[in-house]
């Protein structure tokens, strides 16, 4: 045959998964953000290692959505931003976009603030470290090449394996950890519920449907590599929920035992310094200054992208200044308002990061509900509906999220 | 009263329409438009005509025919008036698309723009002749309207002498492609597509959904597909050639040059791509089945092999005549290969310098002494450097027997430069 000599080989196919590879791995990376890191952090140091089982179930809800998201961008090749325009008509568009748009404006904050604390960790000002970040970030999205910078994050994602290191040099207690995660328990009071919330909540964010489901589209997948994409979408999910993992245990192992309290993803790094080394306090720091400038480049990004996309703006980092106008005038200022914010003295930072995850918190049902009508309807998704167990755990994931989210919103109000 | 009326889409979308004194019939939800020519202006620019609309009457969706309809304006308010309610059915209608589901909320062609916009809102007329659709609106203005809060912003910037910036493509500069949805087909002739550069054409396709890009390429004529598919991204290339039936796309490939359907077969598995080969003509796939052969990063796998030679011993005059004659591809031309009577090859020369030749002057007079050729077997990666440094349009591929094998063009060596940046 006339293909002996191009014919395809383990090495071939090894390449294919690296070709593929990414956008799972990539939407996994960018959930462990600064918002992540800080949920988990605090979880560790009040609970200690009872609340690591909550990893589980969000593991598997999280590999849920993804797939429904990849088989969707797969079998469609339009983005869940276009398709909830096509079929849910402008005004609940309108609304979930502007929701989302604030939203990620807050959680960019979030982000830039994760910068600048990890960097004070380093006694480095933010008023030096914010700026300094948010401009080469900016720079090297609209400047650079955006396939160079995302294998350059995809390479620094792997330093957020950076926490093993800090969680290991705490001594662990590997007993009360395996017990925790075979028997899991949790105290029904109201803080500990808001806590559970928060690590699921932060887990599964809004805009990571849109990213994931572009990012498929981006790479050009079709069915056929399937399999492949719903590895690197398992392979993303189990780094997520492992880097979590050890941020719990690292908190957990040193603080909690002293009874440390905190508040910060920043003061995690600091309480550990004389708990478990200069050098484990600069590892945690480093980990939460990676994680934050990675989050803070697909962020703006990805919500100046799908903003476009549902109001029909073009969109894409290759086009240029003049075709792209609306796109590149969100991208910069999403990007400027989360930056400024974090510079102006005593800014309600707390009170910031709530209202982001209030905001979040309403949007995901009605993301997901819209996800789960899409994903059934035969005219889009032809023979690749959902089937009917792929249902259940959707339907059940959103009713669960639905309950967690009414809770949280409800909890300050309960307080109060 | 007025003869001319001008209205948007939705402002009567949703809305009641009455009978002539005033009782409420039903509920406006669709309107069907019929694209084709009126009888006797087949040459004139379309205007789409409102033929029929869909109406909610008590909880029954039935179609009704659009003639005995009236929009009236009244105290600059719609007022949509049904004389007769006339029952119709959507078979009955061809070249026909639905407003509210093919092209409101979706994406469409803005033919001068080059570019895929979404539509936000559609104006209409109503002048005695029929109601027409003049032009589709895709800016900021209509969607606040459709949300229902242009008129409120529109006020508070008033104050500051501002306007809400709208942007209006008139029908005749647009084409619909949501055609996944729609019951008709695009028709070859009227495609308003087959006037866009390929190259843009590519750009667009590689940006619509799956399901529409099949419809839209199926609608090219072939000779438009194969310098469409040609430049298309690998994956959208792929998914096009699986995606439609096997005849069709030989057809297409059949039309490329070679050494780009190689690319394109070596992406796709080998099974399918030997379908696609034994579907061919075998003139077309026996040069395809060579290229093949050629590792990616051999000077064999960049090469096409559509290429003209001539004797060493023709005039100039000759030549342009039989160039003429022949009519290649103006890319197939840009360097002429001169062989001695055994077929060996001797050098190269370019179309430019043959021109400003005298006509009576013979070829081995005029060709390049020293002329620079490759071997089918050496690496890409020297390619780029020797066009860059002798300026040349295309080099030469001969075997150690000293034949021709094909020629290296400019263009596909700036192909493979740009790609391999991308994957790097």
């Amino acid at each position: 045959m006339a293909f002996v000599s191009r014919r395809k080989t383990i090495w071939k196919n090894i390449a294919l998964f690296l070709a593929i590879l990414g956008p799972g791995i990539i939407t996994g990376s960018v959930d462990n953000d600064a918002g992540g890191i800080t949920t988990y952090s605090v979880a560790g140091a009040i609970y200690g290692y009872k609340l690591l089982w909550t990893l589980i179930p969000s593991f598997i809800v999280l590999v849920i959505i993804q797939e429904m998201n990849a088989r969707m961008g797969i079998v469609t090749g339009k983005g869940l931003a276009d398709l909830i325009r096509e079929n849910a008509g402008v005004k609940v568009t309108f609304f979930i976009f502007i929701g989302l748009l604030l939203a990620d404006i807050g959680n960019t904050t979030t982000e830039f603030a994760g910068v600048a604390g990890s960097m004070k960790v380093f006694s480095i000002s933010k008023y030096i470290s914010v700026p300094i970040v948010a401009f080469m970030v900016w720079y090297l999205v609209v400047k650079g090449n955006y396939v160079i910078t995302e294998r350059i994050f995809l390479i620094f994602s792997v330093s957020l394996l950076m926490y093993v290191v800090s969680a290991l040099m705490g001594n662990p207690d590997w007993k009360a950890i395996g017990q925790s995660i075979v028997k899991p328990k949790m105290d029904f009071d109201e803080k500990s519920l808001a806590v559970v919330i928060g690590i699921i909540g932060t887990t599964i964010a809004p805009w990571m449907q849109f990213y994931m489901q572009s990012s498929v589209i981006e790479k050009g997948l079709k069915m056929g590599q399937y399999k492949y994409t719903l590895l690197d979408i398992i392979v993303g999910c189990i780094a997520t929920v492992v880097v979590a993992f050890f941020i719990i245990v690292a908190c957990a192992s040193t603080l909690h035992v002293k009874g440390i309290r905190i508040n910060e993803a920043k003061d995690a790094a600091m309480a550990l310094e004389p708990l478990a080394g200069a050098l484990s306090a600069h590892v945690f720091a480093f980990g939460l200054f990676i994680a934050s400038v990675f989050s803070a480049t697909i962020l703006p990004l990805a919500t100046a992208f799908y903003v476009c996309e549902a109001f029909g703006f073009e969109a894409g980092i290759d086009k240029k200044w003049n075709e792209a106008r609306e796109f590149y005038f969100l991208y910069t200022g999403i990007m400027v308002l989360g930056a400024i914010i974090i510079l102006i003295p005593n800014a309600p930072l707390i009170t910031i990061t709530i209202w982001s995850q209030i905001i979040n918190g309403m949007l995901l049902p009605v993301v997901l509900v819209c996800m789960i009508l899409l994903v059934n309807n035969k005219k889009i998704m032809g023979k690749y509906v959902n089937r009917p167990i792929q249902n259940f755990i959707g339907w059940g994931t959103v009713a669960i999220l639905i309950g967690l989210s009414v809770t949280l919103l409800l909890l300050p109000l309960i307080k109060i | 009263m007025t003869s001319q009326i001008t209205f948007y889409l939705s402002q009567i979308l949703g809305k009641n329409f009455v009978s002539d004194d005033g009782i409420v019939l039903g509920k406006i939800t669709d309107f069907l438009i019929d694209q084709s020519p009126l009888p006797g202006q087949e040459s004139e620019p379309v205007r789409p005509r409102l033929v029929a609309v869909k109406v909610k009457k008590a909880n029954q969706t039935i179609i009704l025919d659009f003639s005995s309809f009236e929009i009236k304006k009244f105290k600059r308010k719609l007022r949509i008036v049904c004389l007769e309610m006339h029952s119709v059915s959507d078979e009955s209608y061809s070249n026909c698309l639905w407003l509210a589901k093919n092209i409101l909320d979706k994406q469409i062609v803005d033919i001068n723009g080059r570019k895929l916009v979404r539509v936000n809102d559609v104006r209409l007329v109503m002048i005695p002749s029929g109601t027409y659709v003049i032009a589709v609106d895709v800016g900021l203005e209509g969607l606040l309207r459709r949300i229902g809060i242009e008129k409120p912003i529109q006020a508070i910037l008033d104050t500051i002498h501002f306007s809400i910036p709208g942007k209006f493509i008139l029908w005749d500069d647009i084409e619909a492609v949501d055609f996944a949805n729609a019951s008709i087909k695009l028709s070859k002739s009227s495609s308003k597509l087959n006037t866009l550069h390929p190259s843009d054409l590519a750009d667009i396709i590689e940006d619509l959904d799956k399901a529409s890009r099949t419809v839209v390429f199926a609608s090219l004529d072939e000779e438009t597909a194969a310098d469409v598919l040609e430049e298309l991204e690998p994956h959208a290339q792929i998914h096009i050639v699986e995606s439609l039936p096997i005849e069709k796309v030989a057809d297409v490939l059949e039309k490329m040059p070679a050494d780009e359907v190689a690319d394109l077969l070596d992406a796709l598995n080998d099974d399918k791509a030997e379908e696609l080969l034994e579907e061919m003509e075998k003139e077309s796939s026996e040069e395809v089945r060579e290229l093949l052969e050629y590792p990616d990063k051999y000077v064999g796998s960049l090469m096409t092999t559509d290429f003209l030679t001539f004797n060493e011993r023709l005039s100039v005059a000759e030549i342009l005549e039989e160039i003429r004659k022949l009519k290649p591809d103006p890319e197939q031309i840009s360097t002429i290969l001169v062989t001695d009577k055994n077929d060996h090859f001797l050098s190269s020369i370019s179309l430019g310098e043959i021109v400003i030749a005298e006509p009576t002057k013979l070829l081995k007079e005029i060709m390049n002494k020293n002329p620079v050729t490759v071997f089918d077997d050496d690496k890409v990666d020297t390619l780029a450097e020797l066009i860059s440094k002798y300026h040349l349009p295309a080099i030469p591929v001969i075997n150690k027997e000293k034949h021709v094998e094909g020629v290296v063009v400019m263009e596909d060596i700036v192909d493979d430069l740009l790609s391999r940046r991308k994957t790097k």
